[in-house]
């Protein structure tokens, strides 16, 4: 009943707006004649009687205003007119817009970016259905790994898809390099090889074609692939008969029974799936952790609840198998997780610092409306006197926050559509393949969203502390008033906070980005410790069947180093197993020291193991700290040596030489040799995330030959030319060996770290923004109190006032408010420098010198910004300033 | 001699209830029927009768039409809907139960204490 009066008077007061004015006007005016018309037959005259009708009714439109809230739907109904009024001012007053709308959406366009890249990165990594329920297993060795060594040995994988209570499905994959054949070439993919049941676990399911069966996983029966849609497209431009078709993999024929689609990419960007069919014998390895598993989590079972299974299953298999499986302990993370370690820290910031240029964006806007807001006093005031209440302000001036806002958000989501573009176009192209999401940045509807959320938070924000602030307008004295309002106190103490608050959120601001981007700069100088310039790399791969045995690789190898060093301008060419800027960690091993008690494995002190060619300490210029390096005499017939780094001696062996100690890797009891120290080189980054001093130890490449090496040219002139050298030598050695990862190193240095250069980049963008925006704030209010202030220094200066105490009087006001600033934000600074400084990997270190260097700066520029009005107050003329009203 | 009485709110309500109960009304003479209806005990701000029959409208107690007036003026006319009446009823109770609460509490003579 009474939802249908509200509803129907909602609709009248919607569709007969004009009407119910018309009406209203002409139900009061009716009274009025009629109260005039009984006035005048007790004896008044006709104006008389009119006059005295109308006193005693009261003010017309204050009745009138409270009948329209009365009525149903009078807010749709004013809000329309508030809006219109918005946007009224909004075309008027352009100025002053434009650099509100801009403003805001400098703050709001800063969110926007960085959300796209935390959507993208953080929430959505992978498009699988119900991704929280899939997780990333492995074992732990209880040794420090580096974040790459997430592997499950096989036998163990297979006993834990077969007793497994917390997971409906695990598949076990590893990525491999295979050689296509193609034609009579040869070439290197990149491929999976995976269980039947992998597409299942992340259920995804091909564009054509089929999956794998179970059947398949058995070698003989093994010959099927599944290759990517870029595969099909690049290799067989989208042939529709290659389904069905062979292609030639590791030199055998593999029929090809299905094309993924094109945004399918797990677990990194390869070209084709074959069957991951293990032998009885691989399949019983207990003691290497070479596999890759994920599992899905069965529905209902959380993340704690499959750990504690999984920590119990562990348990189970050392006690069953000590010799391999003590001291480890499978452990799960979410797969949408896995990289959080070092996306979650770096992006996490870049949030909290596009909210930071958001709030200070606010706060000076927030100045910028209550500037104007003086020249509007009585424009409120009147409006309070006519009968707006302080909810129906409360309204217009939301409507007209909300207009900025919104047009603001308009303008960010039109610039994000350009700025994501720009940071897709800074990501270097092999990135995608180490963080997925990278190319899934994009302005989708989540993006869309958070952007329209944080622009209507905004206006609701701004809009409330504008009606707090305009609405404690005293009436009469407003109104009373003839010259421009005047500032209480109490308004002129709040726009002193906001400018506290504004240089407070620029100086963290400027602090933080100021660390980051001096983070940077070391990081880019940080792979210290050897020369990247003029160095090329050449990954090469050589396939098992044709070198079966240590002589022949070896062989080959021997024959690839007198081949491309003896090319004219190469001065030295040398192996090694992972060179630095790799983007991947160096495999780990275990060692016992000689001499001291034994340890158990994952007790065990743990290193990088390298295998390297004695020249390769000259090809990228490591120094040698102590004994010797590498030789040519370290051969497979000579005594067991290796060269470790000063780190790793400084760690182990404090004050003391270790060279001529002998040490063991892996267990004590393992079938390794002791093997004598030969030197200690200089300490040589390995990844950006790696610490300097991470211990590494160097076999020689003659005693423990490996068939995927790194070969490293050190050359007189630019690298790149020496490339069809290097491929003529490998050809006539090996027509078969395909040369993969061509790159100078100086190449790979500066691709490895683009992602902490674009944070760099954009830290910079927030510190510039932050500088400006509080500047111009520190500016508007300085400048705004002497406006003010006119006639009070007008009086000073006719009554003999220094121009040179006036001048202080000024500027003291901008350096205290800065000072406050500076108080409260040295300490949060301070503690977010610390937190960056352990979450990122310690690139981040906190410096005085940058502190005290922005805390200069930020005084400068309250001086440049209070000494602008100031010398406008100076040249204020004593008798215009008394007679200024 | 004691002048009108100002009455609250609240008490304007009933009593617009009341007078329109007795015949529709049209505001002025809604005005006119309380000050009769009272003997001129009740004053009220003219103005202030607007926005209680907009209320009274939307609270759906009042049901506007526009017709008339004796002196051939059009003129809105407010009639009591049924739940007008309903809620007249039950205020009118309550009105009455309160004064004579409140009066028997003044009248509480010391010996009777």
């Amino acid at each position: 009943m009474k939802v249908v009066a509200f509803l129907r008077s909602l609709a009248s007061g919607l569709f007969r707006r004009s009407q119910m004015e018309g009406e209203m006007d002409e139900e009061l005016r009716a009274h009025i004649a009629n109260r005039a018309d009984d006035l005048e037959r007790s004896g008044l005259s006709h104006a008389e009687a009119e006059r005295r009708a109308r006193i005693e009714f009261g003010g017309q439109e204050r009745y009138k205003e409270e009948c329209r809230e009365e009525r149903g739907g009078a807010w749709l109904e004013s809000l329309w007119t508030d809006v219109r009024f918005g946007l009224r001012m909004l075309v008027k007053s352009r100025g002053f817009s434009a650099l509100a709308v801009l403003t805001l959406a400098l703050g709001i366009g800063a969110n926007t970016a960085i959300f796209s890249m935390v959507n993208a990165l953080l929430l959505h990594p992978y498009h699988f259905r119900d991704l929280d329920a899939l997780v990333r297993v492995w074992e732990d060795r209880g040794i420090d790994e580096g974040y790459d060594a997430r592997y499950v040995a096989p036998a163990d994988a297979t006993e834990l898809s077969t007793h497994n209570e917390a997971f409906e499905n695990l598949t076990t994959y590893e990525v491999r390099s295979f050689t296509l054949g193609v034609g009579s070439e040869i070439q290197p993919v990149l491929g999976c090889r995976v269980t039947a049941n992998f597409f299942d676990v992340l259920s995804v399911s091909p564009a054509a074609g089929r999956i794998f069966s179970p059947g398949e996983e058995q070698p003989g029966t093994d010959r099927v692939a599944i290759v990517s849609h870029g595969f099909w497209q690049r290799r067989f431009a989208g042939d529709p008969r290659l389904l069905g078709g062979q292609i030639s993999v590791n030199g055998r024929s593999y029929s090809i029974v299905g094309i993924m689609p094109n945004d399918f990419d797990y677990p990194v960007p390869v070209e084709l799936w074959v069957p991951l069919a293990l032998t009885p014998e691989e399949k019983g390895d207990r003691a290497q952790l070479s596999l890759q598993v994920l599992g899905r989590l069965k529905e209902g079972v959380t993340l704690d609840q499959a750990r504690a299974t999984l920590a119990g299953f562990s348990r189970r298999l050392a006690q069953d198998y000590p010799k391999t499986n003590a001291g480890r302990t499978m452990k799960a993370l979410q797969l949408r997780k896995e990289l959080y370690v070092f996306t979650l820290p770096l992006f996490l910031l870049l949030q909290a610092a596009a909210g930071f240029v958001l709030l200070l964006a606010c706060a000076n806007l927030a100045n910028l409306v209550f500037a104007r807001m003086i020249g509007r006093q009585r424009e409120i005031a009147l409006r309070a006197a006519l009968g707006a209440g302080r909810g129906r302000l409360g309204q217009l001036f939301l409507s007209e926050t909300l207009l900025y806002s919104m047009a603001a958000g308009v303008v960010a989501i039109t610039a994000s559509f350009a700025s994501v573009r720009m940071l897709r176009a800074s990501i270097p192209a092999g990135w995608t393949k180490w963080v997925p999401g990278w190319d899934g940045i994009r302005v989708d509807g989540n993006v869309l969203a958070v952007t329209i959320l944080v622009a209507l938070g905004t206006g609701l924000v701004l809009g409330l502390a504008t009606v707090v602030q305009a609405t404690h307008v005293d009436l009469n004295n407003t109104l009373k008033e003839t010259g421009p309002g005047s500032v209480t106190p109490a308004k002129r103490r709040v726009r002193s906070a906001l400018v506290v608050a504004q240089v407070m959120f620029a100086f963290v601001l400027l602090v933080c980005a100021g660390l980051t981007i001096q983070g940077f700069a070391r990081l880019a100088r940080v792979y210290q410790g050897f020369e990247p310039a003029s160095v090329l790399r050449v990954e090469i791969s050589l396939p098992e069947k044709v070198y079966p045995d240590t002589v022949r690789i070896t062989n080959f190898y021997q024959q690839l180093l007198r081949g491309t060093a003896s090319l004219p301008g190469v001065q030295h060419a040398s192996l090694i197993t992972n060179p630095p800027a790799s983007n991947v960690d160096s495999e780990t091993t275990f060692f016992n020291i000689e001499g001291q008690p034994a340890r158990k494995a994952g007790e065990a002190s743990s290193a990088d193991l390298q295998i390297a060619t004695p020249d390769f300490f000259a090809t990228l210029k490591i120094s040698l700290v102590s004994g010797r390096l590498l030789s040519e005499a370290d051969s497979a017939n000579a005594a067991r040596v290796v060269v470790i780094s000063r780190g790793m001696a400084e760690r182990f062996w404090p004050g003391a030489d270790p060279v001529g100690h002998r040490i063991k890797l892996g267990t004590v009891d393992s079938a390794e040799p002791w093997v004598t120290i030969a030197g200690i080189v200089g300490d040589v980054r390995q990844n950006w995330w790696n610490p300097m001093t991470r211990p590494v130890i160097y076999k020689p490449f003659a005693q423990s030959a490996q068939r995927s090496m790194t070969l490293l040219l050190r050359t007189a002139t630019n690298p790149t030319s020496y490339v069809s050298g290097i491929r003529e030598v490998t050809r006539r050695i090996d027509p078969g060996i395909a040369l993969r990862g061509v790159a100078t190193l100086q190449e790979e240095v500066s691709d490895s770290i683009a992602i902490v250069r674009i944070m760099g980049i954009l830290m910079g963008i927030f510190g510039l923004v932050a500088l400006v925006l509080s500047s111009v704030g520190v500016y508007g209010v300085l400048s705004e109190s002497v406006a003010q202030r006119t006639r009070e220094i007008g009086i000073r200066l006719a009554l003999g006032a220094e121009t040179d105490a006036l001048m202080k009087l000024i500027l003291g006001h901008a350096l205290k408010l800065t000072a406050i600033g500076l108080a409260i934000a040295l300490p949060i600074s301070f503690a977010i420098s610390r937190a960056m400084t352990s979450l990122i990997f310690g690139i981040v270190s906190m410096d005085v010198t940058i502190l005290a260097g922005f805390t200069a700066l930020l005084f400068l520029v309250a001086l440049g910004a209070g000494y602008l009005p100031a010398r406008r107050a100076m040249r204020i003329d004593p008798m215009v300033a008394l007679r200024y009203e | 001699m004691t002048g009108p009485a100002q009455i609250l709110p609240g008490n304007l309500d009933l009593l617009i209830l009341k007078a329109a109960s007795l015949g529709p009304l049209h505001g002025y003479g809604i005005l006119l029927r309380i000050e009769q209806i009272s003997r001129g005990a009740l004053l009220i701000e003219q103005g202030a009768l607007y926005p209680a029959l907009f209320r009274l409208v939307r609270q759906g107690l009042l049901r506007p039409s526009w017709g008339t007036s004796d002196n051939n003026r059009r003129a809105k006319f407010y009639a009591l809907t049924s739940s007008g009446r309903k809620r007249l009823r039950q205020e009118t109770k309550d009105w009455n139960r309160l004064v004579t609460a409140i009066a028997s509490a003044l009248g509480t003579q010391p010996e009777e204490v």
